[in-house]
Formats: structure tokens, sequence, C-alpha cells
């Protein structure tokens, strides 16, 4: 008994801290989504006709399904192109496996505007790439939707978060026994049958790691499709940081906040039952793979 | 309950606000002729402040800002007593005392007040019930920044709305007041009209944003990127600032810089006063305003800016060239100027534009 | 040989082996692993490969799996050449060692694995699947998934999983290694018991002499990558054909000398202990450097002047019987079993004596 209450108040600050950073912030800016503003007067009457406007608004619906959209296509190419490579840093890397995982990190140090900065060297008009077609005879104009494109956002996101996917499958990778696909060959199962029937299924957790980490941050990313986007940059994030700093309509900009997060809430909740269905789920539940 | 948010009553509810405030009076205690200027690094460099500081009872913290978005946040969110002074933009003085977070300026305490230019005496914004809650403390005007080697001639507003010869190498800010503001300009939307346009108007604009916006190779965020899109020549032309103008300029590009006649935005910050600054504090914060519209802090921002300031103190210590350079050569010039103020329906004007961007 | 006797192929030939090494070399950049070894194990025979850890038994029995390429020499099942098959074309199936059961599925379905490869209805998949599992007493476990089984059952699933391919060879390494001794007594029993009612041939990894000889009807010794011996248990343990495998298997004495004179199938040689005439390995001559092997159970204690004169060292207490160390001259080390109540005394000198006809004679090997 002793013993378990000491428990309890050492863990007291671990608890007041998540409360503090994580719950607080959200349940107050829960709370900013149901008042109105009124010129620069926040009134706290209770009203849903923030969350009216969100679903009436053709913008706002747009704007959060194209943010998610981008989030699933984004974690889908970094999962097809991470795939591989984690696969070949986990199983054919033996002395420099260090090297290639802080080469893979390198990009990360340079931050967010250099790597910006260095794609639009490479994708611009007068860009590396624009002018190397150029002198081969490839292309007669600059190709302009090479920069400042939905196609350009898209190739920088993966960049940006590609390494976020290959750790996540690295770390599957590493913890995928390696005797698992030779019994798999000895059992009469080709490359193909192995693949899909062994080693698939068992760096589903790394793949799911990684595809939340990347679509989390792609969703959040607004800097990105802001300076390579072009005029059809906008998200929903800088929308709502528009609706916070110029417009002071924190209600407006909460609500938004709320309805994404609970959209999303009910994305993953939904995705955990269909995977506790599965026979796959119930083997990661049990920590089985 | 329909209750108004001031500064005390958010200090009483947000627990960040809060601790921020307990913590100030200690802060005082300790460094009494230490006063906190929140404003723009350009505007607050050393030398510009030499002649101030050189007396030593006052010392200065720089608190600097990104936008005059972030500043009001800041204040709003109970950060007012931790200031001396800000310098909020000339049209949003009105959040600021709206919000109860500025005391008026004492005139008594700030002589060089008295040279104002007329427009900046004149006009209603930054006042309240004959109070000035913001000075005018120094202006410029958001012209159009061309690359001339790329371009045929000087354009006008109408570039960004009509014709395909530079589809695709134009760039807007992105920023809904000045991109409406520019639409009513090129629709000829008379300048007394163009802050309460009704749904009509509004219609028409946003039709014609739709239009720029194919045009557009972007929307520019922060000048240091405009400059460098237009170095690299992914931008021949934009709604800009004018430093870009003379960073080029220096490094060997044919710039211009174009000025419609339908109208140039004007911009304006000021200096004001959060409340609760008092005593023998606040008389040395309005001893720093008076000097920041002074003459020696004047011809420093002249030439070091190029910036003009609110008054005329230094306007005879200039040459011709430099006072062309800040706009101040002929000041007539100032009345075809359209001074940004805040729209009766920036809500509305602030959705327009993202829908603009998102369709 | 019994296996030998024994080997009947499928076709009714004789004497063909089910599986055939020859010359069979690996070589990992330089470091050689297997150093073209000659075996062959007959039809419905369990053998095993006995060493001691990196005789190079495992990459044999990998390269016999298709996990690793031979570097030279050929393997050979029922006949024909396993180069370039595939590990998944092979005939053959393999127990890992910690059994590598797929984490993801459920009993019934990691024995149902590799009958997805063959052209099997629903209904005779499943009752392979449940037969394999009756074989190995695990039918009431067929819904649970490994990590929910103790290390003796995941054992049987990976044994089930493996028969129930019906493989012409099964290949078990070192299955029992992560087994407490008591239930590796019992698996023994049933693997042998399994091997006999399927008919099956199985190959089984071990670095455990005792396991070998409790299943084996061949055994095969390696050492540091060559093939020493393959014989039959009895055959192993009776007559070594090399110092390492009498020392190896039993731990027999073992003491230098020269030969003698050798004569048919018996030799005289000269040893520190003195000079004996006992049956000797095949070929040697006079002069020959050759080893004595004298099996502790073979020596006894002994009054008067016969035998040979040793100081006891160490004296250990096995319950039936003590075990005692001694050195001779020659500073060779001799251990014997004393059923007496008490033990001769540490540091006192006893004299020893052995039947010769039971002793065994080897050609000492060139690396002493």
């Amino acid at each position: 008994m002793a013993r378990s209450r000491t428990g309890f108040w050492l863990s007291v600050p671990v608890y007041a801290a998540v409360v503090a950073l994580c719950v607080a912030p959200l349940l107050i800016l829960l709370a900013y989504s149901f008042f109105q503003v009124s010129f620069v007067a926040v009134l706290k009457e209770p009203t849903l006709k923030n969350y009216v406007r969100i679903v009436g608004s053709d913008t706002y619906r747009w704007l959060i399904l194209k943010a998610f959209g981008s989030g699933l296509m984004v974690a889908a190419i970094t999962a097809v192109i991470g795939y591989p490579v984690a696969w070949f840093i986990a199983k054919r890397v033996v002395a420099a496996k260090s090297a290639f995982l802080t080469l893979l990190l390198v990009p990360l140090y340079t931050g967010d505007l250099v790597r910006i900065f260095a794609w639009r060297m490479l994708l611009g008009a007068e860009g590396v790439l624009n002018t190397f077609l150029m002198a081969f005879g490839a292309i007669r104009e600059p190709i302009g939707a090479l920069l400042f494109s939905s196609l350009a956002t898209h190739i920088v996101l993966t960049y940006n978060y590609l390494p976020f996917m290959v750790l996540g499958l690295w770390l599957a990778f590493e913890a995928l026994d390696d005797r698992l696909v030779e019994a798999a060959a000895d059992l009469g199962a080709g490359a193909v049958s192995t693949f899909r029937r062994v080693t698939l299924p068992l760096t589903v957790p790394g793949l799911v790691a990684g595809s939340m980490m990347v679509f989390v941050m792609v969703v959040g990313d607004y800097l990105t499709p802001q300076l390579v986007g072009g005029a059809s940059g906008i998200t929903i994030i800088s929308a709502i940081n528009d609706l916070f700093g110029t417009a002071f309509d924190w209600p407006l900009g909460s609500a938004i906040a709320w309805t994404m997060l609970a959209i999303l809430a009910l994305a993953f909740a939904g995705a955990a039952i269909v995977i506790n269905r599965s026979s796959l789920g119930k083997a990661l539940a049990a920590g089985e793979a | 309950m329909n209750f108004q948010i001031n500064r005390r009553g958010l200090l009483k509810t947000a627990a960040a606000g809060a601790a921020f405030g307990a913590l100030q009076p200690f802060n005082r205690a300790f460094a009494a002729t230490d006063l906190v200027w929140m404003t723009w690094e350009n505007l607050a460099k050393d030398d510009y402040l030499a002649a101030f500081l050189k007396g030593g009872d006052v010392s200065l913290t720089k608190n600097f800002i990104g936008t005059d978005d972030e500043q009001f946040a800041k204040l709003r969110a109970g950060g007012a007593s931790s200031v001396d002074l800000i310098t909020p933009g000339l049209d949003k003085v009105e959040y600021y005392v709206a919000s109860d977070l500025l005391q008026p300026i004492d005139f008594a305490k700030v002589p060089n007040a008295a040279l104002l230019y007329d427009t900046f005496k004149k006009t209603d914004l930054g006042k309240k019930d004959g109070k000035t809650y913001g000075i005018p403390f120094y202006w410029g005007i958001n012209p159009i920044v061309y690359r001339a080697d790329l371009m045929d001639g000087e354009p006008d507003w109408s570039v960004f709305f009509e014709g395909d010869k530079y589809k695709g190498k134009l760039a807007m800010r992105d920023y809904a007041l000045e991109g409406i503001m520019i639409a009513a300009l090129y629709l000829g939307i008379p300048k007394d009209k163009m802050f309460d346009m009704d749904d009509k108007e509004l219609a028409e604009v946003k039709k014609a944003l739709l239009a720029q916006k194919k045009l557009l190779r972007t929307y520019w965020n922060s000048i240091g990127d405009l400059t460098n899109l237009f170095a690299s020549g992914e931008v021949v032309c934009a709604f800009s600032w004018v430093p870009p103008y003379y960073d080029l300029s220096a490094r060997g590009l044919k710039m211009g810089m174009a000025k419609p006649k339908a109208g140039v935005i004007g911009w304006c910050d000021t200096i004001a006063v959060p409340k609760g600054v008092e005593g023998e504090k606040l008389d040395k914060v309005f001893s720093l305003v008076n000097y920041l519209l002074g003459p020696e802090y004047g011809e420093k921002l002249a030439f070091g800016g190029p910036y003009a300031q609110g008054t005329s103190a230094a306007l005879d210590k200039l040459p011709d060239e430099q006072k062309e350079k800040i706009f101040v050569k002929d000041l007539s010039i100032m009345d075809s100027f359209v001074w940004k103020k805040n729209p009766a329906r920036y809500n509305d004007w602030v959705a327009l534009w993202n829908e603009v961007k998102a369709s | 040989m019994i296996a030998a006797d024994r080997a009947k192929d499928t076709s009714g030939q004789e004497n063909r082996p089910l599986l055939q090494g020859i010359a069979v070399h690996k070589d990992y950049g330089g470091v050689h692993a297997v150093r073209g070894v000659d075996f062959r194990i007959a039809p419905n025979s369990y053998v095993t490969l006995l060493g001691p850890s990196g005789c190079g038994k495992t990459s044999l029995l990998r390269m016999i799996g298709g996990f690793e390429a031979l570097s030279s020499g050929v393997l050979e099942l029922d006949g024909q050449s396993l180069a370039g098959v595939p590990a998944s074309k092979r005939p053959v199936n393999t127990v890992f060692q910690n059994y590598a059961l797929f984490p993801h599925l459920s009993v019934q379905e990691n024995v149902g694995f590799g009958l997805a490869y063959r052209r099997l209805s629903k209904g005779d998949m499943a009752s392979r699947v449940e037969g394999a599992l009756s074989q190995v007493q695990m039918t009431p476990m067929a819904k649970r998934r490994p990590r929910q089984l103790s290390g003796g059952q995941q054992q049987r699933v990976a044994l089930a999983r493996a028969i129930v391919n019906e493989p012409r060879l099964l290949l078990l390494d070192e299955p029992l290694s992560a087994l407490d001794r008591r239930m590796r007594k019992d698996m023994q029993i049933e693997l042998k018991d399994l091997q006999r009612r399927l008919g099956m041939t199985f190959l089984h990894v071990t670095h455990d002499q005792e396991e070998a000889f409790a299943l084996s009807d061949e055994i095969i010794v390696m050492n540091n990558g060559r093939i020493e011996q393959q014989a039959s248990p009895a055959e192993i343990y009776r007559r070594p054909a090399s110092a390492y495998v009498a020392d190896f298997i039993g731990g027999a004495n073992l003491a230098p000398g020269t030969i003698l004179g050798a004569v048919g199938e018996a030799a005289v040689i000269d040893t520190p202990l003195g000079r004996f005439e006992c049956p000797a390995v095949a070929g040697l001559r006079d002069g020959d450097k050759a080893v004595l092997c004298i099996r502790p159970e073979l020596l006894r204690l002994q009054a008067g002047e016969d035998g040979f004169e040793v100081v006891v060292t160490h004296t250990v207490f096995r319950g039936a019987e003590w075990l005692v160390e001694a050195k001779a001259s020659g500073d060779i080390t001799i251990s014997l079993i004393v059923d007496d109540p008490e033990p001769p005394a540490v540091g006192s000198a006893v004299r020893l004596g052995f039947d010769p006809t039971r002793a065994w004679i080897v050609a000492a090997s060139a690396g002493g």
C-alpha cells in the first residue's frame, strides 16, 4: 500500500505536465471555438455558429480535404520510396549502418528554409533542372510547373519527411528476424509470396508509425506549400494562422483546429477498430510483431 | 454574459498571462530606467539611437516583432505590462484602443509632435474621442517593383489583372487588406468608399482577384523571399515593398518602381504607449518618443532606411536626392496615397481572400 | 553398417543414398567453414551432425536447406543435383533453432503456411494441418499464437509446420538447445518416435553427444570443417576413427605412442603407460605415430605389479560412482570410474589395469 501511494505521488508531476502542456491548451481552444468575435471583443456566449460556418464553407471544407489528401499522398509516396531504403539499411548494410542513418538525417539538420530554397534553385524556371534539360535539347521552354505548383509542393514535402518514414520502417526491419524469411522460403514461398505473407505484415507497425508521423507533419506544414506551392499554396493551417493573426477571429480559428482534430481522431479510431478486427491487428496488439 | 476581454480580465482568466504579470513588478524593481520597446528590427539600429542613449540614465531593451498581428496578439495575451513602447501600424491602433491596451499621448511631453505632417495631423486614424493614441512615426509607400530589363514599359495595377504577357511571372503579397485594396483601385472604386464596400462591390473584387490568381507565379510572404524571386527571374513584377528595388539595383539589376496613377498604398507605423506605464518611467518613454520624432533620428532613418519620418524635423538636413527617395520632395504626392485603414468588414475580406487562394 | 543395411530407396533400389555430398566446400571470404566433405545419408534414417560450435555443421545444414550456396562441390538429393534449386523448391523442410514461428499467424496458420503452395482443396489442407498437429499433440492449441506457447509447445508447432509438407528430408538445427534438460529428454524420445512413425529422413544438428547417441542411426562427427567420422553410435564409441573423435565422444584417455608391429586389425603400441597389443584402425604401419584410446570405464584399480602407475589429482562424487582424475608418466591425464564406496586418496599412487582387447589404437592426427 505504502509503495503504491509513493508511486502515485511520484507520478503526479508527470500527469500535471501532461495536463498543463497538452490537455489544457486544447481545452482552452475548444472553449474558444464556441465563442464569437465582434471587432476585437470576444463574446463568450456559447454558440455553434463557427462550426456551422465551417460546414457551410466550400473554402474550409476544401482546404481540410486538401490537407488530409496531401498527408495521405505524401505518406504513401514516402512509404513506397522509404520501404526499400529502410530494408537496405537494416538488412544489407553492416559496417556503415550509423553512417547511412546519419546521412539520411543530414537534410534535417539544414533547417526548413535552407532546404526549400535549395529546391527552388533546383526546380525554378532558370533552375538547375530546367537549364540542364534545355542544354540537352529535351525541352525548348523551361517547364514552369516544376516550381510553384502542387507538384513542387509534393516533391519537397516528400523529400522533407522521407527520413521519418525511413526511421519508422528501419526500426521495424531491425526487429524483423531474418530466419522468418528463411522459414517462409523453406516452406515453399517465393520472393513475392514471402514479402506478402511475412515481411509486409511484420513491418506494418513501422509502416503505420512512419505514415502517422509523415501524415501529421505534412498536414501541419504550411511553410512548404506557401514557399514552393505558388498561387495555390494556401493550406488550412495558413488559413487558421490568418484567422488568429490578421482577422483576429480566434473562435473560428479554434473551431477549424478542433474540426481537424476531431476528424483525425475519428479516422484513427476507425483505423484502430479495423486493425483490431483483423488477425494482423490482434497480433500487433498482443505485442508480437 | 456579454463580456469584453480587457487586459486585466485576461490576466485573471489566462494562467499564462497571470504568471507573466506576476513576474513583472519584480523586473521593474530592479531595472527602473530600462525601457522595453517592441518594434521592427530596422527601426532600432544602435547608431539611430546612440544620441538618445548617451546620457546614460536610460537603457533600452528591444523586443523585435515579425508582424503587426503578432504584436497585437502578444499584447492581447497579457504581454502589455511587460513593454513600455510599441510600434503598431496606423490602421491597427484602433484594435489596441478598442482592447483598452493604450494610454493617450501627452503632447506636452512630446514637443516634436508639432512638426507632424498635415496629413497625419488631420487623419482620424490613431485617434479616439479627440485623443491621440498612436503617433505617426514613419511611413512610406508600397509600390509596384519590377525588373526593368525584362518588361517593356512601366506597369500599372492592370498588369496584375488583364492580359497574359507576363502570365506566371507576377507576384502579389499574401495579405488580404492590400490585395483587396489593389483590386478596388484597379476597379476604380473611390478611396473613401473602398473600406466600406458592399456585397456587390466585394463580388466584383473577388472576380478580379480570381482572374489575377491565374496570372500569378506565387503569393509572397516575406520581403526577403520576394527579393530572391526577383533576383532569380522567377518573378518580373510584383506588388512590393521598397527594399527589393534598392537592394537589387545596388547589385546591378535594372529595377523599376511604379507608382500607379490610380493610387498608391501608403503605410504608416505609429508609436504608442501601453496602459500601465506611469510616473518617472512614463516621462522617460515620452522623451524617447520625442527623440524618435526629432531631427537626429529622422536623418539616420532617411539615409539608413531609406524611410521618411512622420515629422518634418529632419527635412532641412536632407539633400534633394534623398528627399526624392523617401517621397518628401514634393509633399503634395501624399494626397495621392491611399492610407491603409481597417475595413469595417475585415473578417469578410479575409474570408474572401482565402476563398480566392483556395479556389 | 546399420543404416546402410536398412537403406531402401522408394524405387526399391538398394543402397542408393537419399542425400549425397561430394567435396562440399563453403568459404566465407577466406574463412573455410566446410572443407570439401563427402557424406551419404540413407533414406528413412535418423542422422545427427555432431560437433562443437564452429565446426561447420550449421553451414552444412544451411547449404542442404538452400539458404547458402556451395563454394564448390555437389549436393544430390535422390540422385538429382541441388545446384540452382532455391530453398522454396527443395523437398526439404527445416526446424529452425528457436523455431522461427510466424508471430502474426496462429498455430494453425503457421502449420498450414507451406500447404498454400500445393494444389490442395481447403478441406484437404485443414485435415492435413489437423493431422500434423495431432502428430505432435498440439490440437488444442490450434488457435493460439506462438507468443502464447511455452518453448516446448513452440518446438512441436515448428515440427508440425515442417512435417505437414511431407519433405523427403527434414533438417533440424539444434532443435532442443533452448529446452530445459527434462523437456529435452522427453522430446528426444518423441522425435525418434515421430521419425519412425513417419518413415521420414531426419538430419539433426547438435553439439550434444548424448542427444546424438539417443536419437541416431548414424552420427556424422565434424571438426574444423571436416567430417571426422560417419558411423553408427556404437561404432563411433567403440572404434573412433581419430583421436579427436575418441576424445570428443565419451572423453577417452589418450596415450600417444609408436606402432611397433601391426598385424591385420590389431597392433602393438609403445606408450609412456607401457606396451600394449590392441585392436587398431586399418592402415597403421610399424614406426607410425599413433594414439592409444582407453575409455574411462575400462580402467580398473588393481593390486600387484601389473598395469601402470598413476597419481590421483582429483576425485568427484557422481552418486553411483566416483570420477577420478590422475596423472600418469609422460604427463598423461587419465580419467577413470571407481564404484567403490570411497575413492583413492588424492595424492596417493595407484596402479591401473584394463582389458587391451577393448582398447583401440588410432593414427596420430597431423595437427596433434
